[in-house]
């Protein structure tokens, strides 16, 4: 990783980056896994100095965001008014700096305020089906505040967060989980080969 | 994370002893189509232990293409083997003194020894078989096998086997409408020439060798849980501890694995999905003894596999 993209990362942690830096992280984040890690470790950090719980700060929402980008820039040709060319700038300053303030809330909005209600929250378990769907709780409207202009709506957040989550598990798990098929399918140490990033 | 480590699974400590029971009187319950495949997937499993090799093996996954060195040598009674990245991460797998004779459950699956049900056909009753000559792969001649599953739960293969050793030269996952979710396959392969590891390699992982009879030291859970529904063939990989985070599965030819973990807060019921080629993320937030859990499976088979699986956690009371 050069240190200039380490600088971006840190800035953009920092509600600090332009929307320069924020576009060179977010396509450098879909490919780079070092990158990715020290996102991730940022995040923890963040997570830990904030107080907040830190087995969910492993969550990458560097997508969702990235989504957010092209969402935005849609809604910039719909109407490109003079207004709107000038508050441009502004709005991509307030999705850069949201990026934080997204990355901490999608492990939080998995989590419930208070006391859950008994009522909706299913129990695990309660048969098995062929089907077997479990309904995510619908929309959670995000909204950024800082610009002139609120970003867009990202997805139902529950979702999102849910599948950055699966996302993030995946790498986490392999491994072990390609310790045992090793031994248990006809391919030999094969299963490794599917480990994103192999440790010792 | 490291389980027992080789030195102690080496030897006799390996309690998996292959169990040569009556494979031949079972198969007699079985079609003579499925006889003749299931002797191929025997012979496969057992060139494991037989058939030293070095080869080139690629491994493609949707636009993803992996290149990695593979070899094994067979000495005194133990193999050695070893898997070297050769594209992107300068990573090496090894696995040394794994003795010859220990087998593990996947590898009993295939070999159709030491069944629990006599009755069965074993894998025939859940897949079925077709047998034809194949073509050339890294310069041998190989026969090719479908596999088609009898049921939702798990993926087709289409394996292509040496005609000579048995050895799996190319492997295909089929998902639904025969889609290739993932294929490995020899490029180069020769038999016999022992190969040194490469030096100098970034990370160097020797691969665990979890006890069957000893569950795996490492984080336990306060909530004792269990899986009270498989889809048919599957069985354990190692021996199971109730408070153990994981547990592996496989019927022979597919495997998952389930981890659980506890969280501190409550947790907005739901699920999640990643997928990269035909490997499965499948994360699920629920309750479990009214305290919040987060369920991952991680494996080749199926979404609906992977949420019934979730949907059939339970505590140990």
């Amino acid at each position: 990783m050069t240190e200039q993209l380490r600088e971006s990362l840190s800035a953009l942690m920092d509600d600090e980056a332009t929307e320069l830096e924020l576009h060179r992280v977010l396509g450098e984040l879909e490919h780079n896994v070092e990158l990715r890690q020290t996102w991730v470790r940022y995040q923890v950090t963040r997570s830990v100095m904030a107080g907040q719980p830190v087995s969910h700060a492993g969550l990458d929402i560097s997508r969702s965001v990235s989504a957010a980008l092209a969402a935005e820039a849609g809604a910039g040709q719909r109407r490109p008014g003079l207004r709107e060319r000038w508050l441009r700038p502004l709005a991509s300053l307030a999705v850069a700096a949201s990026v934080t303030a997204v990355v901490v809330l999608g492990g939080q909005q998995l989590y419930q305020a208070g006391n859950p209600d008994a009522a909706v929250t299913p129990v695990a378990a309660s048969g098995v089906s062929a089907v077997g769907f479990v309904n995510s709780l619908g929309a959670v409207p995000m909204r950024a505040s800082y610009g002139a202009q609120a970003v867009p709506q990202l997805e139902p957040a529950a979702r999102t967060a849910y599948r950055e989550l699966a996302r993030q598990r995946m790498y986490q798990y392999m491994q072990e989980h390609a310790e045992h098929a090793a031994l248990n399918s006809p391919q030999g140490l094969i299963p490794f080969a599917r480990v994103p990033q192999i440790e010792e | 994370m490291k389980y027992v480590s080789w030195l102690l699974a080496s030897g006799l400590l390996c309690g998996l002893v292959l169990g040569v029971s009556s494979a031949s009187a079972q198969r007699a319950a079985c079609s003579e189509a499925d006889a003749e495949a299931l002797d191929w997937l025997a012979r496969m499993a057992r060139s494991h232990s037989e058939v030293a090799y070095q080869g080139v093996v690629t491994l493609q996954r949707g636009d993803d293409m992996q290149v990695v060195q593979v070899a094994r040598s067979i000495a005194g009674g133990y193999s050695f083997e070893h898997l070297t990245r050769l594209t992107g991460q300068g990573a090496q797998v090894i696995r040394s003194h794994h003795p010859v004779n220990c087998t593990h459950p996947g590898e009993r699956l295939l070999s159709l020894g030491d069944r629990v049900d006599p009755g069965d056909c074993g894998l025939a009753g859940y897949y079925r078989f077709q047998l034809s000559p194949g073509e050339r792969i890294a310069g041998r001649q190989s026969v090719k096998l479908e596999i088609q599953p009898r049921d939702m739960y798990r993926y087709g293969f289409l394996l292509e086997l040496d005609k000579e050793t048995a050895l799996m030269l190319r492997a295909s996952t089929l998902g639904r409408g025969d889609k290739v979710l993932e294929r490995f396959q020899f490029a180069d392969l020769s038999y016999g020439e022992p190969l040194e590891p490469r030096q100098g390699m970034e990370t160097v992982h020797p691969a665990a060798h979890p006890h069957p009879d000893y569950p795996p030291a490492g984080a336990r859970l306060t909530v004792p849980w269990t899986v009270s529904w498989l889809p048919g063939g599957f069985t354990a990989t190692d021996s199971v501890d109730p408070a153990g985070p994981r547990r592996t599965y496989t019927d022979g030819l597919a495997v998952f694995s389930v981890f659980l973990e506890q969280l501190p807060r409550e947790l907005r019921p739901g699920e999640g999905l990643a997928r990269l080629g035909s490997s499965l993320s499948y994360t699920r937030g629920m309750h479990l003894a009214d305290q919040p859990v987060l369920v991952t499976v991680i494996g080749e088979v199926p979404v609906n596999t992977a949420r019934m699986v979730a949907d059939s956690i339970r505590v140990v009371r």
